[in-house]
This record gives C-alpha cells, structure tokens and sequence, in this order.
C-alpha cells in the first residue's frame, strides 16, 4: 500500500494531537472527511459509483451475469469480488505490484458479506440447481489513502443500490428443459435491496486513542489497526486486525464500540443521500473523473 | 481455469460424493448445546491438545499439535539470507508465513495449487506472529514458517498459530511470547469454544438466526491481542463475549504450550547432572 | 573434531566409514532404517498412511469422488497420484508448484499403480459409461531424509488397504446418484508392490535406503518395485553410475527380502487395528 515516510518530530506533533483529540486537518478523532459520492457513473455496467474520501478514490463497477448455482448452495446465486489496483494510484501497483493488496482486500470483502442478512443471495436465484444471477462486484483503486476499506465499503453500497438486474421468465419448452427469457423492456428490472449492505470503519490506533478515516501520514504512526464492518442496525459481520503491531484486549473493546458507533450513523446519511441523487433522475450535476 | 502441467491430472470433473446423500440425512444435528453429542465436553471447554516440538529433522525448528481431530505440523526455516535482494530489509528481519492445506484435510477435497484462502490464512498467520518476534535481531535475513494442515476438525487456523510460534520457539527464534491462537463459533446465544468441523459447519440456523466464527491470536505474557478476525452475523456484545472466551482458551492452554516447551529444550540441553 | 570434518569434506567423512563396511549414523550397508507405519490417522480421507522410515516421513491420504468415465474406457474409473515435496519438509524445496523432483516421484508412482495392477480400474466403475470412482491419492512428504520414493510406495499401499468406498445406487427416475455413507465396502487390492532404493558410492559400493546426505553425494541412485509373486514391476535408475548385471542381481534380491518384510509390517498394523475395533 502507499506509504509516506514521517519523521520524529511529526510522529510526536500528530500523537500529542490524536491525545487532545485535534487531529493536523483539525478533526475530532471520529470524523470522516468531506466525502463525494456519484452513481451510475460507467454505462457498460448494471451498476456503478464512484467515492472519493479524502485522498481515496474508488470506482466500483457491478456486473450481473447468469451462472450455474454453486452445488453446496443450489438455491442461492453469489457475489464475486475482484479489487483491481491501477498503476495510477501509486507506482507500487505497476505490474504485479498491487496483486497482494488487492487479494487481500477482496478477501476481505468476502468475509464481510459472508452472512446470510447482507445481501438477500435467495433472491438471485433464478431455478434452483440449474441458474442464478452471480454478481461480479469489481473494485478499482484510483489513488489510495489510509482509509481504502471505507472507501470501498461505501462505493459497493452505493453500486449495489444502483444496480439494475433485468427481469427474466423461466419458460418450458416441450421436452421438459427450461429456457430463460430476457425482458424486452429494459426498465423491467429488479433492484437489490441494499438496506443491510455493511460499511466498513478502519479504526487506526494511535497513541492511546483510535482514529476513524485515518490519513497516510496518521498511518505511519499507527502499529495496528482494526476493520469493523456493520450494517445500520450495528450488527457486525467483519472484524479484522491488520498491521505488524498487537493491541491489548481493552482497547479492543473499545475500538469494536466505535466502530459500531461510526458505523451505524454512516448509514442514514449515505442511504439518505443515494435517494436523493437518485431522484434528481437527469437533472443531477455530473462530476465525472475530473470535476 | 489454468490447467496444471506439473500434476498427475484426473477428470476435468469429479463430484464429492457428499452432493448426492439421499436428502435430509445430511445434515448433522444442531449443536445449540455440546453437552448432548460431543461426550464431556462443555461448550465453554477447549480440546485437550498433545503438542510435541522437533518432529522435523531437515528444519530448524518444528512443531505439531493434535487438538481432538485437527493436526496440524508447522516447520521453521532461517534465519538465512532474503532471497530477494531488492526485499532486504537493513534494519529488521523479515517473516514469512505460508498456510497449506493437504487436499485430503478437509471433507471436500482440495486442489494442490495455492487459491485465495489460503493466502488470506497465510496473512492471518503472519499477522498474528509478527508481533510476537524480535525481527530486530535479525537485519538483513528471513524467517520461513510453513505450515500444514493434515486434517481440519475445526478451529484449524487457530491451532496452526499455537503450532507455528512453539515451531519459532523450537528454532530458537527470539520472541516476546508464545503466541496462542484460539477459535470460537457463536450460534445464537451460545458459545462455542474450540468447535469441531461439525459445529463450524452446522446449518440449522438458530432461533435468532445469528452466527458467527471468530479467531484471536493472543500473547499471554503480555495481555496482547496479536491477531483478530470475525465474521458472520454478531452484536458487539456477543462480540466481545466471545473474544473474552477465546482469551480464556488461550490461556487454559498456555501451560500445556510451555511444557511442551521445556520438553524439548531439555531434550536437546539436558540439564548437568550434578 | 567430528563435525568439522563431516562439515569440510562429507565425501570424505562417509568414505572413511564405509571403508568399514558402516555408515555414519551406524547401519550396516545394506541395512534399512527402522520403518513404522500409522494406518487411518487421517479421519477426513477416505483411506491414510504415515509411513516413516528412519526421519524420512510421508503420509498419503486418499480421497474418492464421482466423476464420469472417459470415452475409451467406459467401464474404467480413474486413479490420480500426486506427490507433493512442500517447503515445509525441506529447505531444498520452495513453495510453489511442483519443483522436478516432485514431478518425477508423482510419474514414477504412476507408473508403479499402472505396471503393478495394484488396483484395478475396473472395480472402480459405478455404472458402464456414466458413473465411476476417482481416486486422488494425494502424498506429501513432511520430513524430507532421503528415500523418498519407497516411503511413498508404502504410504500409497497402507493406505489403499485401509480405503472404503461407500455404496453408491442410480435413481432410476432422476438418473442422479444415490450415495449411502453407512454402507462402506473396502477397496480391493490386487496387488503388493514395495520399492527398495539402493544408492551407489564411488562407483562401486552398493548402500540400501540412502539417508538425504547420501544421496546428494552418491553417484547413481536406483529403485526396484518388487510385488510378492515375486516379479519385478518398474525399475528406475536415473542417469548415474552404470551398474553390472551381477550387482543388479544383488538389488533384486534384496528388494524380494525387503518385499516379505514391509509386508509383515503392513499385515501386522492392519491386523492390530482390527484388534482394536
């Protein structure tokens, strides 16, 4: 992942800040930053978005395809994640150079949704056994900040809640085999239902204190943090140590508890403001990659 | 699907016999309560382990540990020099950790080449050791730790991290402490420490329709949680409930760990007869 | 004094024991390391064996699943060998896929199964065409001393006799298969094939069951599969030292002893186990 190199001096300045809760860009210990969200933003998809939050930005594209249930969940389709690291984001990624990162985010991902509640697999089966809608949720990293996992977290939601499946008819032709039928029209679609799609908080421990939406130069500072993932009712479905350090079993505590807390009340808002985009049909602004 | 030139190759296709199990008969019993199936044991009750260090006579040091049905054989090479120049580290040595599966581990067979889930184990792993070795003793060089899962019966991941630190231990590698891993499955309201692969697995949902797996890597000595990973449904209470029952595994088989320990050091440096 | 030595020249080292007629860790030349066998440690596969001889330790866990047969042989199931020398057993191996080494055991191993007949694909067919076993017979080597190929053989054996197939039915309405787990009937094994491995030091001394260090420093490696009727079903001797035909006669007679011991071995854990049940 991209790292910044941070001297003494700024370790101290940026740990005695995190203590009196005063962060360098003047933020509480709990604040996000200023966060844009777009959907519907790649056409070739059946849903997409773009976040940008704080120096990340994230494009998230969601591909519906028809595939064979997998024979331990015959009544189920599923989700595939796929986290691309583009070069543009850091010269690390160049080549192979972002394949370890992005395996390990989608690995995550997985985990993340890997509850019955996230997202309703049931209804993306089309017949039992023979066909069901697989979902191939590809990430791609534009520029990398300390806060990826939020970033992404809050761009699938917003792609899923923008995705459009089309409506299909199961047909029987005369000796018994089934066919699937497209709908002709193509606003007779299915949406998802994306009320329980978690959101990840990356909490970095600081110091003593833990910080949400941590910045690179914050990262630096940071031995160990921890990934929550909950959904807007604060049931948790994902927690994840990373980094090299270890964390004493209060402070973890503490930190699933804020997690829980951020989490939860990022959820109103950004389902508030999807919505709202959303009815704004044509007349929205288009930002687009450059604005 | 890449096709594997290296290996005796079967049908493109086979099919776990457990796919065509007349229905219903499958599905194992709920496992709400232990105390009902699994003997004695109590759901708040880890496996007694048998752990020995030295099984591998090529490496510098090796562990394998026997929990219930669950083997695991972890073997540690180094420190030696980093096999990527450019990857030199001047100031602290680097680990490297890798989790294998053996195809026949599991109820469903395996595939050899290395898929995605093994190297998320992996990263759990390392993760969960780093903090626990002095890398700073040893500039310039790596540490291998390779681990094999001979038979999964649940809670895999957490014995390999048990095994892969008493194999560093073995080595002579410095550390902090003897990092021990432990697992719990949450199926409602109850707490399941240690489960088996028949518990991990049990598809009736409970009454509240929550379940959860969490494995926690912790350093006794120090009171450091080293590794944490959860998933599934949970609320942060049982969360935390949870992660405290696996801290009291870790530390129910903390002792068991340092006598293997002394064994095998005596073993090597028998104490002066005096 | 020792150790530096046997550091500085090993060639050397060995030489000055086998002027003895003995080997540095005490064995006559023709003399295997003590073997020991573990048959169905392994609950998850559906047959095992750990087979250690001296350090050198394989274990080899059989896993069956269905698949369909192929054109040419309708009434034939499939048996897929494997070997696998993981980093962990040795630091001369890297993880990765299958380094030569490896790829050569799982060959030779193959070719051991088919020249042996030690199971015949026929008893694996479930029904003409459509349905029959496969047998993956995964072994991996977890302590790498040395004689690698014989312990594999061994693991392989102990393990197919210790396999159950379960019984398997065609629904004749849905043409799907029926498969009862409790009704288990063991595999039928045709045939005993056991390996010896002989390496040959400067030309001229014969050693049987080369540790990893004799190897390396032999001149020409051999191994003889024998079967109990007493014939030979494969011969490997990778490039190295010729060999005259009176000292091959010496490997083969060696290998027919060495045959009736793994034998007894393999009859008598087997037998225990049936003891305990």
């Amino acid at each position: 992942m991209a790292t910044v190199q941070v001297s003494e001096a700024e370790k101290v300045y940026i740990l005695h800040g995190v203590r009196d809760d005063l962060r360098v860009d003047g933020r509480g210990c709990e604040d996000y930053r200023h966060m844009d969200i777009e959907t519907d933003v790649v056409s070739n998809t059946d849903g997409s978005a773009k976040v940008s939050l704080g120096y990340s930005d994230v494009l998230v594209g969601v591909k519906a395809e028809v595939g064979k249930p997998r024979p331990a969940l015959p009544d189920q389709g599923y989700l595939e994640f796929f986290v691309d690291c583009s070069a543009n984001a850091t010269p690390e990624f160049e080549g192979r150079g972002g394949e370890e990162l992005g395996l390990e985010l989608s690995n995550t991902l997985y985990k993340v949704f890997s509850n019955k509640q996230s997202v309703d697999l049931h209804s993306l089966c089309i017949s039992p056994g023979e066909h069901c809608w697989v979902l191939y949720v590809d990430v791609l990293l534009l520029q990398c900040d300390g806060n990826l996992f939020d970033a992404i977290s809050i761009a699938i939601k917003a792609a899923l809640f923008n995705t459009r499946i089309p409506k299909v008819h199961l047909s029987e032709d005369e000796e018994g085999g089934k066919e699937i039928e497209l709908s002709d029209d193509p606003y007779d679609c299915v949406r998802l239902n994306v009320e329980n799609v978690p959101c990840i908080v990356t909490l970095c421990k600081i110091g003593h204190r833990h910080v949400v939406d941590a910045t690179l130069q914050e990262k630096a500072c940071s031995v160990a943090s921890l990934l929550i993932a909950t959904t807007h009712r604060g049931t948790v479905t994902c927690v994840r140590k990373f980094g090299g350090g270890s964390l004493d079993p209060e402070s973890i505590f503490e930190m699933i508890e804020t997690g829980k807390r951020v989490g939860k009340a990022l959820h109103t808002p950004l389902m508030e403001l999807l919505k709202e985009e959303e009815s704004l049909g044509k007349k929205r602004q288009k930002v687009g990659f450059l604005g | 699907m890449p096709v594997d030139h290296r290996r005796i190759r079967g049908p493109d296709e086979s099919f776990s016999p457990r796919l065509f199990l007349p229905s219903g008969s499958a599905k194992c019993a709920a496992a709400e309560d232990r105390r009902s199936g699994d003997g004695a044991r109590g759901n708040m009750d880890v496996r007694a382990i048998f752990a020995r260090c030295g099984l591998v006579s090529q490496a510098k040091g090796s562990a394998y540990i026997e929990a219930g049905n669950t083997k695991v054989i972890c073997s540690v090479y180094g420190p030696r020099e980093t096999e990527r120049r450019d990857e030199t580290e001047m100031k602290r040595g680097k680990l490297l950790a890798d989790v294998r599966l053996a195809p026949f581990s599991c109820r469903k067979r395996g595939q050899w080449i290395q898929g995605t889930e093994e190297k998320d184990l992996s990263q759990f792993l390392l993760e969960s050791l780093r903090p626990g070795v002095l890398l700073q003793k040893y500039p310039r060089s790596q540490i291998e730790v390779c681990v094999m899962v001979l038979e999964n019966d649940g809670a895999f991941l957490a014995h390999a991290v048990t095994c892969a630190s008493l194999a560093l231990a073995d080595a002579g590698i410095e550390m902090y402490d003897v990092v021990m891993g432990c697992a719990a499955r949450r199926s409602g309201d109850a707490v399941l420490l240690d489960p088996t692969f028949a518990e991990e697995h049990d598809e009736h949902p409970s009454p509240s329709g929550k379940e959860s797996r969490l494995t926690l890597a912790l350093m006794p000595a120090m009171n450091q949680v080293s590794g944490l990973q959860a998933e599934g449904e949970m609320d942060a209470e049982s969360l935390v409930e949870a992660a405290r029952a696996c801290m009291e595994g870790c530390y129910k088989l903390y002792p068991v760990v340092q006598q293997t320990l002394l064994k095998s050091v005596r073993k090597k440096a028998p104490p002066p007869e005096s | 004094m020792a150790a530096g030595f046997k550091t500085a020249e090993p060639l050397e080292y060995h030489r000055s024991f086998l002027k003895e007629n003995c080997r540095p860790d005490g064995r006559e030349l023709g003399e295997f390391r003590a073997t020991t066998l573990n048959i169905g440690s392994i609950l998850t596969a559906e047959g095992s064996a750990l087979v250690k001889i001296g350090n050198t330790t394989v274990i080899c866990g059989i896993k069956t699943e269905l698949a369909s047969p192929t054109v040419d042989g309708p009434t034939k199931g499939y048996v897929v060998p494997n070997v696998e020398l993981p980093s962990l057993c040795s630091s001369r191996f890297r993880s990765g896929p299958p380094g030569e080494q490896a790829q050569a055991a799982s060959q030779f191993i193959a070719d051991v199964i088919e020249s042996s007949e030690v199971i015949q694909t026929e008893d694996l067919c479930v029904e003409k065409g459509k349905l029959c076993w496969v047998l993956y017979c995964d072994i991996v080597c977890l302590d790498y001393d040395g004689n690698l190929l014989d312990a594999c053989i061994i693991a392989l054996l102990a393990a197919l006799k210790n396999t159950q197939l379960p019984e398997v039915m065609i629904n004749s309405e849905t043409e799907q298969p029926v498969v009862d787990l409790e009704k288990k009937r063991p595999l039928k094994v045709h045939r005993h094939p056991v390996g010896s491995s002989f390496a040959v030091f400067d030309k001229t001394i014969l050693i049987v069951d080369p540790t990893a260090e004799e190897e390396s420093l032999s001149t020409g490696l051999m191994t003889v599969v024998m079967d109990e009727e007493g014939r030979m079903c494969c011969l490997h001797k990778p490039g190295g030292t010729a060999l005259s035909g009176e000292k091959l006669q010496d490997c083969v007679s060696r290998a027919v002893a060495r045959h009736t011991e793994v034998r007894k071995l393999i009859d008598k854990v087997l037998e225990s186990m049936k003891m305990d049940t």
